[in-house]
């Protein structure tokens, strides 16, 4: 055996002792199936900036808005449905806080209106819970919808979150709602 | 007549916290609705992590198959084109091995962090793969090295100077990565990735062009992302450089032909050369002396210059500019508040504790800095030691440091072509 190969061989086993060392020392830091994680939104810690909106990986961001019907109040002048300076109570277009319409009215009895969200139109701008959490209970919130997200490994939007609302969680509270509270 | 509920007037800073309590009672119908029963998507199952699992240990095992057995450019080809559809495409890219290095950095330095169990196992195998074989991770295993091999055409050649001063990027951005990494800051490697909004089909619009540059740079350079960038590459290479097998041209003898050198696109195959004008051994020594009493000065220098910079680096951690924001605004009350500041003080935050928690990074920011800095350092100490020893070659053989495998030049050796 030459120098270089003595060298070489010394080195291999040097290179190895590293990866057998650190492998071994990081398998002490997974935590099977509870290590895996979920991008979630904190709904009270956030402050429907709108950046959800406008910085997701996807071209129409994976947030959503997310209704907790046990919290609504069915109001019919509804905060999160209506712009504030609205004349009639209607569905017009021009009545509604959301842009895209993707929040559906139902007349339920007097005086109550159900109000659900169709994911497919909502875009996660957050106008309706700032509505909402300003003027109402506080029923609407945003939620990153988990069949959508990518699971990047840093979440973009959780980069320029003012208020650090967006949290890795693991699978088993893959959903931070608000009405399970 | 419809009953009106009025709005309830409060101030809109206020209400951003206090959402807890109902402002209006939950209704009492009567006419018996129940509430809808809203059922969200779930995320992706284990499932899709045990599959990444298995097809990376099997790719990587074709691809050894491929390059020492079977010696077949066209199953490298093959395995290519399933890791950028399954691995690019299907599953998007993420989680990849060259961003698990943060995820296991992350790990190392914060003990609040879990480092998900395949996260690992996708950032160790490559390495021990490479350790054994050389780099079948960047082969035909890893997406962003796949999609550059499927549309490379010609390999224009820069010069070996140019190259090699390139060839320091991959260190200083994995120095980067990891003082980014350690401290929290963010995950460098996920945001220049310059091929996952093509894989997406979507993204950040400045990523996508720089990863388009290089899609089409790379038809005319082989991998130049591989060669000149990719941070998990630069380790790898040094695990490569001291695997137990070593990938060889022909397994008959070399005819210098220069053929396997001509078609290689990454450069990796060093030519046979023979020292011209011989030198006293003293002269060597005394080179070899000098080369390693620069290798701590270069190592020392660079970890004191990026120490000292390292406050100017902090700012890319949130804490620290937010406190800038937060004290920018103090000091000039006139400025325009951005959403930061607003949040900040909407939330009731504390200068204080925003203080403390800046100081506190500021100081891991000084620690890893130098860290990072001496990495850099130590790199560039140790390639002009590499570069400095001559060494007398009688046959073409390839670097297995630089190799990526792609198998080209087994089609191209003509010893290959003729029967035994």
């Amino acid at each position: 055996m030459d120098r270089r190969d003595f060298l070489r061989t010394c080195g291999a086993i040097f290179a190895g002792g590293v990866v057998l060392a650190a492998g071994g020392m990081l398998t002490t830091k997974t935590k099977g199936e509870e290590g895996d994680v979920f991008w979630q939104i904190d709904p009270f810690a956030c402050t429907q900036c709108g950046r959800c909106e406008t910085d997701c990986v996807l071209p129409v961001s994976a947030v959503k808005c997310f209704h907790a019907n046990k919290v609504c109040g069915y109001c019919d002048l509804c905060g999160g449905y209506y712009r504030p300076s609205v004349k009639d109570l209607n569905t017009a277009a021009e009545n509604q806080m959301c842009p895209t319409g993707a929040i559906q009215r139902k007349f339920v009895e007097e005086p109550y209106f159900e109000y659900t969200i169709d994911e497919s139109l909502c875009n996660g701008c957050g106008k309706c819970v700032k509505g909402c959490t300003s003027f109402g209970n506080g029923s609407l919130f945003l939620q990153v919808l988990q069949d959508l997200c990518q699971q990047c490994n840093e979440c973009q939007i959780a980069r320029v979150c003012p208020s650090n609302a967006i949290q890795r969680v693991s699978y088993k509270d893959a959903y931070k709602l608000k009405d399970h509270a | 007549m419809r009953k009106r509920i009025l709005f309830s007037i409060a101030g809109m800073m206020s209400t951003l916290l206090a959402m807890a309590e109902a402002r209006f009672p939950k209704p009492d119908f009567t006419s018996g609705y129940e509430y809808p029963d809203i059922t969200h998507g779930v995320p992706m199952e284990q499932f899709w992590n045990i599959l990444d699992i298995v097809l990376l240990v099997a790719m990587m095992s074709v691809v050894v198959w491929a390059a020492y057995k079977k010696r077949s450019r066209a199953v490298i080809f093959s395995t290519s084109i399933l890791s950028v559809g399954y691995f690019g495409f299907f599953r998007s890219g993420c989680v990849c091995s060259v961003g698990s290095l943060q995820n296991v950095t992350l790990a190392m330095t914060d003990p609040d962090y879990h480092l998900p169990w395949y996260v690992l196992l996708i950032f160790l195998l490559p390495i021990v793969f490479a350790l054994l074989f050389g780099r079948v991770f960047c082969s035909g295993v890893c997406p962003l090295g796949a999609l550059q091999e499927l549309i490379n055409v010609r390999n224009f050649r820069l010069s070996r100077a140019v190259s090699s001063a390139l060839s320091m990027i991959p260190w200083i951005y994995l120095a980067f990565t990891i003082l980014y990494a350690a401290t929290r800051s963010q995950f460098l490697v996920c945001r220049l990735d310059p091929f996952i909004g093509i894989f997406r089909l979507g993204g950040d619009w400045g990523m996508i062009i720089f990863g388009v540059i290089l899609l089409i740079m790379s038809v005319f350079i082989g991998r130049p992302f591989c060669q000149y960038l990719c941070p998990y590459g630069a380790l790898l290479s040094v695990f490569s450089s001291l695997s137990w097998k070593k990938l060889e041209i022909t397994q008959k003898s070399c005819i210098n032909c220069a053929l396997c050198d001509k078609s290689c696109p990454v450069d990796a195959i060093h030519q046979p050369q023979s020292s011209k004008t011989k030198e006293s051994r003293s002269a060597g020594v005394r080179r070899i002396v000098l080369m390693s009493a620069l290798l701590p000065l270069f190592t020392a220098a660079c970890g004191i210059l990026l120490h000292q910079h390292s406050d100017t680096l902090s700012r890319a951690h949130k804490d620290v500019y937010l406190y800038e924001l937060v004290m920018a605004q103090q000091n000039d009350p006139d400025m325009e508040e951005c959403i930061e500041v607003e949040t900040f003080n909407a939330m009731g935050g504390n200068i204080d504790e925003l203080k403390a928690k800046a100081d506190k990074v500021k100081d891991d920011y000084a620690f890893y800095a130098t860290l990072a800095g001496c990495l850099i350092g130590f790199v560039i100490g140790f390639k002009l030691l590499k570069w400095s020893l001559k060494r007398s070659r009688k046959t073409y053989e390839i670097d297995s440091a630089r190799c990526t495998m792609c198998g080209k030049c087994f089609n191209y050796c003509p010893q290959n072509l003729t029967k035994k």
